[in-house]
C-alpha cells in the first residue's frame, strides 16, 4: 500500500504543476509604475532607461543605486504605462523602450540575473 | 486491492519526488496568524470587502461573494436580487453593456466574465466562470508551489497572493468603463486595505483542516466516507486530503498543499453554459497560454456551494462525484495517469456514488453547524466578531441552517438531525423578532444545534 500510494504520488506529482507562483499577468497591465502589490519597492528595480540594444536584447536602466543591465526575453511582456495621461494602458514593444523613459522592471522568478518577465514604461505624452 | 510494501523503493520513489520539488523550488505561502475574532483589522476588511466600491462601477466584493450566499453566487440567488443590483451593472451602464459580461450566463447559469488571456481581444479572448466562495482560504490558499488563487489557481497579480487577488479584481470587476484607468474608472486598493480584506478573507469559514476519518452515525455517509479515503476505490483523498483542498502529505509531502490537475471538466458534453447558445470560448486554465490545470478546491464546503467546478457545468454534488466516474476524467491526463498508476480508473456505481455525496453533504453540514452555533454564541455573549457585523448575527445562523437543512434534506438524510435544525431556525428566527428573550432564544436555537450534531456524529 505504502509504494502504491508513493508511486501514485510521483505520478500525479508530474501532472501538478510544479510550477512556482504565477501571478496573473493581464490585470498586472493596469496597475501603474511602482503600484504592484508585493512586488514594487521589493522585487521590482524602478529607475529610468539609459541605453537599449535591439541586437543584444538588453537595456540599461539606472536608478539612485546604480545601474543595471535588464535582458529581454521573447517573452518578456511590455505595457505602457499611460495612467499619468489618464489613457488606458496598452501593450507596447522594445520599440517602445526609449533612453530617457521611466521603467519598472520585474525579473522571472523575482531573481535579477534572470531575465525580465515584464517592463512597464511610463508614458508621459 | 491490497499491495506489498518494499520499503526500498517507497524511499527510492520518495527521494525522486522530493529531488523533483526540490529542484523547482518551492514559495510556500504562509497565511498570517489566525486573527482573533474581534480583531480590528479583520473588522477594518470585512467593511471593505462589503461596502468599499473603490470608486467604480458601484460593485463591491460582496456584490459576488455576499455573505448570506456562502460568499458566493448561483443562479438561485442571482434570481432574488433587484434589476438595480451592481452585479448587473452590465445591464444598466451604458459603457459596460458590451464584453464586460453576459448578463444570460449570469442569470441562467450564474457565470461572471474574465479576461485572463489578456484584454486585447474583449469581443473574443474571455472566460466565463462561476464565483468561487471564499471560505475556509486559510486551510486552501497556500502550497510549496505558491499561493493558489481562483479557479485556476492564477487569480492574483502582483506577487500572486490572496492580499493581491482584489488589487485584480477591482481592474477587472469594478471599473466603469471597459478602459480600465487606474484614477479614472476605478483606483486601486491602499496597502493597508489590502492587508485589512486578506484578514477578513482569512477568518471566513474553517481555519483548520478536518481530521478524517470522522465518527459518523449515518451508515451511508460512513460508508461514503470510507469510500472517498480509499485509494484504491474513490481515490478522493489523494487530491483532497480529509476532504479539503490539500493533497495528500503522505503522497504529496508535508507542503503540498493546494495543487492543480487537468481533468477534463472542459471537455464535458451538454455543459449548461454551452446549451444557451451564447459564445463560451475554451478556459484554458492556469497561465497564458494555459496549460488546461485547474486549482483544488475544499469539499468540505462544497455541498451547499453548486453549481460545480469552475464553469459551473454541473448542478448536484451527486453529478459532480459522478463526474470522477465519467469518460471527460478518465480521458484526461490527470485521470488516464491516476488509471495508469493505480491499475484502472474511477469505477463508481450509482449506490457508491451517493454514498460519496451523502459524506460531503454530512461533513458540509457539521461545518454550517460549527458557523451557526459560533454566530449564536457571539450574539448570547454580546461578543463582537469583527468578520459578522453584531446585528447580522442571527441572521447568518438563519442562513447557515437553511443550508445545513437543505443538503441533508436535498440527499434524503437523517431527518431526525433536519427536525433539530428546523427547530433551531425557528428559535432563531424568534430570537431575531423577540427583544426581551433574544439570548435565551439564541441559547436555545444552541441547544438544538448541538443536538443536531449529536445526532451526525459521535462525541
Amino acid at each position: 500500500m505504502v509504494k502504491y500510494c508513493t508511486a501514485v504520488g510521483v505520478v500525479i506529482a508530474l501532472l501538478a504543476g510544479l510550477s512556482v507562483v504565477w501571478a496573473q499577468k493581464t490585470t498586472e497591465r493596469f496597475i501603474p509604475i511602482g503600484q504592484s502589490p508585493g512586488l514594487s519597492g521589493e522585487y521590482t528595480k524602478i529607475g529610468s532607461i539609459e541605453s537599449v540594444s535591439v541586437q543584444e536584447q538588453t537595456v540599461m536602466m539606472s536608478d539612485p543605486s546604480g545601474g543595471y543591465s535588464v535582458r529581454l526575453a521573447e517573452d518578456t511582456q511590455i505595457w505602457l504605462d499611460k495612467s499619468k495621461l489618464g489613457a488606458t494602458n496598452e501593450v507596447g514593444t522594445v520599440s517602445d523602450l526609449m533612453a530617457g523613459r521611466r521603467i519598472e522592471v520585474k525579473y522571472k522568478d523575482n531573481d535579477p540575473n534572470a531575465a525580465a518577465e515584464w517592463i512597464k514604461v511610463e508614458m508621459v505624452e | 486491492m491490497k499491495r506489498p510494501a518494499n520499503p526500498g523503493t517507497h524511499s527510492l520513489l520518495r527521494l525522486l519526488f522530493l529531488i523533483c520539488i526540490g529542484l523547482v523550488g518551492s514559495s510556500s505561502c504562509k497565511p498570517p496568524p489566525i486573527p482573533r475574532p474581534d480583531d480590528e483589522l479583520v473588522a477594518r476588511g470585512r467593511d471593505l470587502f462589503f461596502n468599499e466600491t473603490f470608486e467604480g462601477n458601484g460593485r463591491t466584493c460582496g456584490t459576488c461573494h455576499p455573505a448570506s450566499n456562502n460568499f458566493t453566487i448561483d443562479p438561485a440567488f442571482v434570481a432574488t436580487l433587484p434589476d438595480d443590483d451592481p452585479l448587473f451593472v452590465a445591464e444598466f451602464n451604458a459603457d459596460l453593456e458590451r464584453n464586460f459580461e453576459n448578463p444570460t450566463l449570469m442569470r441562467e447559469v450564474g457565470m461572471i466574465m474574465e479576461n485572463l488571456d489578456g484584454f486585447d481581444d474583449l469581443e473574443n479572448k474571455f472566460t466565463m466562470r462561476g464565483v468561487p466562495p471564499t471560505l475556509g482560504l486559510r486551510v486552501s490558499v497556500a502550497s510549496q508551489n505558491g499561493p493558489r488563487t481562483g479557479w485556476s489557481g492564477d487569480g492574483s497579480p502582483g506577487d500572486g497572493s490572496l492580499r493581491s487577488f482584489a488589487t485584480g479584481a477591482v481592474i477587472q470587476h469594478f471599473t466603469k468603463t471597459l478602459g480600465r484607468v487606474p484614477g479614472v474608472d476605478f483606483r486601486l486598493p491602499s496597502d493597508e486595505e489590502l492587508d485589512a480584506m486578506e484578514a477578513f478573507q482569512f477568518s471566513l469559514g474553517r481555519q483548520e483542516e478536518l481530521a478524517l476519518p470522522l465518527p459518523l452515525k449515518g451508515r451511508v455517509p460512513a460508508r461514503g466516507q470510507e469510500i472517498f479515503n480509499d485509494l484504491t476505490l474513490g481515490k478522493c483523498s489523494a487530491c483532497h486530503f480529509n476532504a479539503g483542498a490539500n493533497g495528500d502529505p503522505n503522497i504529496f509531502g508535508a507542503n503540498g498543499g493546494n495543487l492543480n490537475f487537468n481533468t477534463g471538466v472542459e471537455d464535458l458534453p451538454d455543459q449548461p453554459a454551452d446549451l444557451t447558445g451564447e459564445l463560451v470560448p475554451p478556459d484554458d486554465g492556469f497561465g497564458t497560454p494555459g496549460d488546461g490545470t485547474f486549482n483544488t478546491p475544499s469539499l468540505v464546503e462544497t455541498a451547499d456551494t453548486g453549481p460545480f467546478f469552475h464553469n459551473n457545468s454541473v448542478e448536484t454534488i451527486e453529478g459532480a462525484v459522478g463526474f470522477y466516474d465519467g469518460e471527460s476524467f478518465n480521458n484526461s491526463p490527470a485521470g488516464q495517469l491516476l488509471a495508469g498508476a493505480t491499475g484502472g480508473p474511477i469505477e463508481l456505481d450509482a449506490t457508491q456514488i451517493v454514498a460519496v455525496a451523502a459524506f460531503l453533504r454530512v461533513i458540509n453540514a457539521l461545518e454550517n453547524i460549527r458557523e451557526s452555533i459560533g454566530l449564536l454564541t457571539s450574539f448570547a455573549d454580546r461578543k463582537f466578531l469583527g468578520n459578522e457585523e453584531f446585528e447580522q448575527l442571527l441572521a447568518r445562523a438563519v442562513d447557515e441552517t437553511d443550508d445545513s437543512i437543505g443538503v441533508l434534506a436535498g440527499g434524503g438524510l437523517h431527518p431526525e438531525v433536519v427536525a433539530h435544525l428546523r427547530e433551531a431556525r425557528r428559535l432563531t428566527m424568534e430570537a431575531i423578532e423577540s427583544r426581551s428573550s433574544s439570548e435565551t432564544l439564541a441559547r436555545e436555537a444552541i441547544r438544538e444545534q448541538e443536538l443536531a450534531r449529536g445526532e451526525l456524529i459521535e462525541p
